[in-house]
């Protein structure tokens, strides 16, 4: 298990630092010089020499790559240039409020997701499960800001059930659960009609295995198999998923943050773009490439804790 | 024998093709999925000669008026027919999405067979650049490079273009891989066929079915991401009427306006709807395996 | 009490399939007394499984009774309700089957799932897992207590079938059903099996129907063996009659087949020329008759009838009384 948990985070390593790498990389292949672009239209070549120098830039490629990563390693993403602040404190300030919003997703997206794909899998072909899967289409294909648009317009300005902005009162955790609903319901619901399927997919698959079939020939009670011996095993897919679902998660909540003018990632980077301050652009695209990698490798060894082949086949 | 492979390979992807037409139209999905892509591309198509108004001529005197017969889905706060602006913002996306998925299947193709078809060293650096590119979450890589080079529409094709390749690569490698090692290819390879014949004449033809489905699949995705950029302001620049930025006029005036949002919303869902119906039924038709489990 | 624990009678099942109805089964009588084991033995496709399925009911969903009745214990099988059916599985009858390494759950451990089915019993878990170790004790599972917190995958396949054996006596049935338990396994192995089978057996006092396409094993195990054809039975009887001198042309090609009764040094294994015919469009006589070596006219046209050659061994073949007149 050890040795398994040492090579996938190795892995996860290597895959985070030529993500950083390629992203830099294509950031220097396309035209556009981030001096210039914080500078602005009118800045004289002599300000924007002294901004190149200040950031380094005035260094070959590799070597701003080099210490790139080395400032990164200990935890400096550069500096804001406007406020004089590090960007990865203003970056982390930011984190907490994205986390929770994709969090509140996942979690019930996921119950709901398992609760319909095993309420299908187990009415395999009758018009319930026919509607479930047209409905869980349906939800995939829904794109998660117009849905976000719709459900502030309806629930908050129409019908004021829930807050319309912001993230509710420091402290109160409660408010901040109030606001938490209509953001996260935005943001999950694709990833109900992925998870209803993709369980009931895998539930049909594993209710055809042999051992399933032990099971049966030994009278045990048929909601005792469905439940506790495939769903168990029908939920090893989902967790994979939802390790990958973060990286969706993440481009997603930048919507809501901005439809429900929540703090967060996606809306410091935002505003980071509109006041063209490059550093903290490109220290919150860095982090959140990097919460994705840990978050596929996360799933990855969860999977391995849940399922004993995968620990004994590294 | 190799001769007679080609042939019937032909022949059957022509009866092939009508079959899939028969299937799909037999399903509710796939015909709802149909219907709705045949009537996008219609209006995105004749949209010149559908727009009852002209979608960026400014009209102040009528700004902000709510959907009348004059205007039926309104105003917005410019004056511009929201209507009309739909239907061109229906051209803007595909647009957009057309070029990017094609962009992005013709790479991921030539990236695929080099993969599967190359040396085993290529092919496991292909596979971490294909990790390597996932890895970036969409939006913000996207936003990443719109910081420098500014927003347009080549911007946002450029971008979405390069995170979908993987996609198709991936499917692309993996049939190249079992197709490779199959009786028929090695029997073409003694025979002295050029790998380059191989690919185009096998493995194409072999790998066109699961690239329709998953191309149908990602044009809701693509759809959606121009659509989001544009309302985040990071995508088509204004006055062009996509849906993203149509929505965004409406988000900003969400209480005196609300039906441009809405209105904005609708073809969007119905896009995504229909293309992923579609591409639904198609999987179903292109792999029968999945279809006894339905 | 009858002397059968185990009587089916006339038994045909019939899959529904777009080609048709599929006739899996036709007309089966297999009969098991008490105490004793039957052997069943046919090519892969005579329909072993499914006459298997049918006494447990685990039937596909598309597959229909269309005459017969299964007696078991006293009581019809077929007209008991599911849960009364889901109460003799795993009680007094237990299944192995064939294939050890997809028998058991591969996310939960051995003695979890050896528990679970002992979930009728009222006793502490403790009780369940002490009963569970020592049943693997029993099938020559050394250190049965720390294996049972063991998963399947720790076990190689030899033992995971002893598991599964061991699984299916615990409840101490009055039938076990054993599906080629042996088949997957090779040959030093099966023979440990067969033999560690026959003492609980003995012990245990339950009959066995034993299905296996090896007549070696068969012969050694069985008392009484049924020769399955395309969904027929085509002979029956004792080890002794039916192997010594079989009846049936299908049973003795399958005798010539089996590389233990080869004398002669021969460069290649002999084979039953044909295939299994199509069971949707059956021939209107034997159904053997295409691939049989000693076919005449009446085979092509009249269905054999089911000929006693003597007392307890039948076969359906028209040259079954003759043969034993010669």
């Amino acid at each position: 298990m050890l040795k398994y948990v040492g090579k996938r985070l190795a892995l996860a390593a290597v895959i985070a630092a030529l993500s950083v790498t390629l992203l830099f990389i294509i950031i220097h292949l396309i035209p556009g010089d981030p001096a210039r672009t914080m500078l602005g239209p009118r800045a004289t070549p002599e300000l924007i020499a002294d901004l190149q120098l200040r950031m380094g830039l005035d260094q070959p490629l590799p070597v701003q790559i080099l210490i790139f990563f080395g400032n990164m390693l200990s935890g400096d993403l550069g500096m804001d240039m406007f406020s004089n602040r590090p960007v990865a404190t203003i970056v982390f300030e930011q984190l907490p409020h994205t986390l929770a919003l994709i969090f509140a997703s996942i979690i019930w997206s996921a119950v709901l997701g398992i609760f319909l794909g095993c309420f299908s899998a187990v009415r395999r072909n009758s018009l319930a499960d026919r509607l479930t899967g047209v409905l869980a289409v349906s939800f995939i294909a829904a794109p998660a800001f117009v849905i976000a648009l719709y459900s502030l317009l309806f629930f908050a300005v129409e019908l004021r059930w829930f807050p319309a902005i912001g993230a509710g009162e420091p402290g109160d955790i409660g408010d901040q659960l109030w606001h938490l609903v209509l953001p996260s319901f935005a943001i999950g619901l694709s990833w109900v009609g992925y998870i209803a399927r993709l369980v009931r997919a895998s539930m049909l698959e594993i209710m055809g295995e042999g051992h399933i079939r032990t099971a049966r020939a030994f009278g045990l009670p048929e909601k005792w198999i469905t439940y506790r011996y495939a769903l168990r095993l029908a939920i090893l897919p989902t967790i994979t998923v939802i390790g990958v679902g973060m990286g969706f998660l993440l481009s997603a909540a930048v919507f809501a943050e901005i439809v429900f003018a929540r703090p967060g990632l996606g809306k410091l980077v935002i505003d980071s773009i509109t006041t063209r301050n490059y550093p903290v652009v490109m220290g919150s695209v860095l982090v959140s490439t990097i919460l994705f990698v840990a978050s596929t490798t996360l799933s990855d060894i969860v999977n391995a804790l849940l399922d004993p082949r995968i620990r004994q086949s590294s | 024998m190799a001769i007679t492979e080609t042939k019937s390979d032909s022949f059957k992807t022509r009866g092939e093709f009508a079959e899939v037409l028969h299937h799909l139209v037999r399903d509710p999905l796939g015909l709802t999925g149909l219907i709705i892509v045949s009537l996008i591309f219609t209006a995105a198509i004749f949209a010149d000669w559908i727009v009852p108004y002209d979608p960026i001529a400014l009209n102040i005197k009528d700004r902000m008026q709510g959907p009348s017969m004059n205007h039926l889905m309104g105003t917005d706060q410019l004056g511009r027919d929201t209507l009309s602006r739909v239907i061109m913002g229906g051209r803007i996306a595909l647009q957009v999405a057309l070029p990017t998925i094609g962009g992005a299947i013709t790479i991921g193709v030539l990236l695929g067979m080099i993969a599967g078809f190359g040396p085993r060293w290529l092919d496991n650096l292909i596979i971490l650049f294909f990790d390597t590119v996932r890895s970036f979450p969409t939006v913000m890589f996207a936003l990443a490079v719109v910081a420098l080079v500014g927003p347009s529409l080549t911007t946002v094709i450029f971008v979405i273009m390069m995170t979908s390749i993987p996609t198709y690569g991936r499917v692309v490698r993996t049939q190249t891989l079992t197709l490779r090692n199959s009786e028929f290819i090695l029997a073409e390879r003694s025979m002295g066929a050029s790998v380059g014949r191989i690919l185009a004449v096998h493995i194409l033809p072999n790998v066109l079915g699961p690239l329709a489905v998953l191309a149908a699949m990602d044009i809701p995705t693509v759809v959606g991401l121009e659509a989001g950029l544009s309302f985040l302001g990071m995508g088509v620049k204004p006055p062009t009427p996509s849906w993203g930025s149509i929505l965004n006029d409406g988000y900003s005036l969400i209480r005196n306006t609300p039906w441009i949002i809405i209105a904005g919303g609708v073809p969007l869902i119905l896009t995504t709807l229909g293309f992923t119906f579609l591409g639904e039924a198609l999987r179903d038709v292109v792999d029968p395996k999945l279809r006894g489990r339905r | 009490m009858t002397a059968d624990i185990l009587k089916i009678t006339d038994l045909s099942i019939h899959y529904d399939t777009p080609r048709g109805a599929l006739k899996a089964l036709r007309h089966v009588n297999v009969s098991v007394p008490r105490g004793k084991i039957v052997g069943v033995v046919g090519e892969s496709g005579c329909g072993k499984s499914t006459l298997i399925s049918t006494i447990i009911r685990l039937l596909a969903n598309n597959a229909k009774v269309a005459s017969g009745s299964i007696v078991f214990d006293d009581q019809d099988l077929l007209a008991l309700s599911e849960t009364q059916m889901r109460g003799l599985r795993g009680t007094d009858i237990s299944m192995v089957f064939q294939d050890p390494m997809q028998t058991h759950n591969p996310v939960l451990t051995i003695g979890r799932q050896m528990t679970d089915i002992q979930y009728r019993d009222k006793s502490t878990t403790a009780e369940k897992r002490n009963r569970a170790a020592d049943m693997l004790a029993l099938v020559g599972i050394p250190d049965p207590v720390q294996r049972l917190d063991q998963f399947p995958h720790e076990f190689s396949g030899g033992m995971r079938q002893r598991i599964a054996i061991a699984m299916a006596l615990m409840a101490r049935p009055k039938l076990l059903i054993a599906d080629e338990p042996t088949t997957a396994l090779d040959a030093t192995l099966e023979v440990q099996i067969i033999k560690r089978l026959h003492e609980l057996q003995a012990e245990i006092g339950c009959s066995i129907l034993f299905i296996s396409h090896h007549l070696g094993v068969i012969a050694e195990l069985c008392e009484e063996v049924v020769v399955m054809y395309a969904g027929e039975v085509v002979e029956q009887g004792s080890v002794r009659d039916v192997f010594h001198s079989p009846s049936h042309p299908y049973t003795k090609a399958l005798l010539d087949c089996d590389p233990g009764h080869i004398k002669e040094k021969t460069r290649s294994l002999p084979t039953i020329p044909g295939e299994i015919p199509d069971l949707v469009n059956l021939p209107a006589g034997c159904a053997f008759a295409p691939r049989c070596s000693q076919v005449f006219d009446a085979c092509r046209s009249n269905r054999p009838a089911w000929n006693e050659c003597k007392p307890g061994h039948h076969a359906l073949c028209h040259l079954a009384e003759t043969e034993t007149v010669s």
